[in-house]
């Protein structure tokens, strides 16, 4: 993995990325200001799950206001990260916190997929949709802690030594 | 008033101690912030989206802003003790870091926008509150805020890359920075 980073790190796009000072910053802007609509999106249908807001709308109506703009924030996340990654290769490849976040991002994408495809069917039936049930909401909130790790462990990279000691893989 | 005395003196407080020598508390107190400062932008552009009728005015904005504010509260005030966490460590550096300053300006301009929204705007409220049309000055406001706390976000991010480093080269080591030509 180190030597497909380093041999990364030198191709003419990485030395692209590098080299005009402000595309990382740019890049990792844009990447947070999408935090913010992904992550809030994702807490809105979790607060609604959990019955404390927008009761007065049936959770259909609430997915369908904010999953397009979780998928649409993921998309752009996953350009501008692998964008961020394809610039900085050693940087991310040799941080264990890149890599919990990849294998926790697969996992929170899965599990949101999941859960928007099982409720659907029950949704569509009553005007206010289901109750949901203890499992449920025990769920949404294991969702939300997820996502809340994954964004912790965005900012880990940096500190990837200080963070995991001698786990680092520095 | 000795702005430079003070900031030296913040820097050198217990907490400010605590927060450069403790291995762990950086990473925390800045992933906290992110985090409460990503929260902060998106509860805000719900009620931004809403002020500019997007994606529709079906329902009541009064509603829409109550129920979410609280959130937003919550989340800046994490944002300020964690972000002054980070100022105290490291006072003297972000005190004459352009990048810091137009971040400051940026988050006064955000308060005097919400400010006269609340106070002026919000008062003729009942007239367009459910489907129908915000008014301009409503519309402004939810563009200029949307607008001012991205600016927010990009120059928090460009503190990171201007504020260099803090540490002295111990006297037995010299440093030769001239490089052989490659």
């Amino acid at each position: 993995m180190l030597e497909f980073a380093e041999w990364l790190q030198t191709t003419p796009i990485s030395v692209a990325i590098q080299s005009v000072e402000w595309i990382i910053p740019l890049l990792q802007s844009i990447h947070i200001v999408m935090i913010g609509v992904v992550f809030i999106s994702i807490l809105m249908v979790a607060l609604r799950v959990l019955g404390h807001v927008r009761t007065d709308e049936s959770f259909a109506t609430v997915w369908a206001r904010f999953a397009p703009w979780m998928w649409t924030g993921l998309v752009v996340m996953a350009l501008t990260g692998l964008t961020l990654i394809v610039g900085e290769p050693i940087r991310e490849f040799t941080a264990l916190s890149f890599w919990l976040k990849m294998t926790l991002i697969a996992v929170a994408v899965v599990t949101t997929v999941a859960f928007g495809r099982s409720i659907r069917p029950a949704t569509l039936v009553a005007a206010h949709g289901p109750e949901f049930s203890g499992g449920i909401k025990v769920a949404t909130v294991v969702t939300l802690a997820i996502w809340i790790t994954i964004i912790f462990l965005g900012r880990a990279i940096a500190y990837d030594t200080e963070v995991w000691g001698s786990l680092s893989l520095h | 008033m000795d702005f430079a005395g003070i900031v030296t003196s913040v820097e050198n407080w217990g907490v400010a101690e605590w927060m450069r020598s403790s291995l762990k508390a950086m990473p925390f107190v800045e992933a906290t912030h992110v985090l409460t400062a990503a929260m902060v932008f998106g509860t805000i552009l719900i009620v931004d989206l809403r002020l500019l009728g997007f994606p529709s005015t079906r329902r009541s904005f009064k509603l829409i802003e109550g129920e979410i504010l609280k959130y937003t509260w919550a989340a800046f005030i994490v944002s300020v003790i964690t972000g002054a966490l980070m100022f105290a460590a490291n006072a003297t550096t972000y005190y004459g870091n352009t990048a810091f300053r137009l971040k400051m300006l940026a988050l006064l301009a955000a308060g005097v926008n919400m400010a006269v929204f609340e106070l002026i705007t919000s008062r003729s409220v009942a007239g367009w509150d459910k489907d129908k049309p915000p008014p301009g000055a409503a519309r402004f406001a939810g563009a200029a805020s949307i607008v001012i706390w991205v600016a927010v976000i990009f120059l928090a991010r460009w503190i990171g890359f201007t504020k260099g480093y803090n540490f002295d080269v111990p006297d037995n080591v010299e440093l030769n920075f001239e490089f052989p030509a490659q």
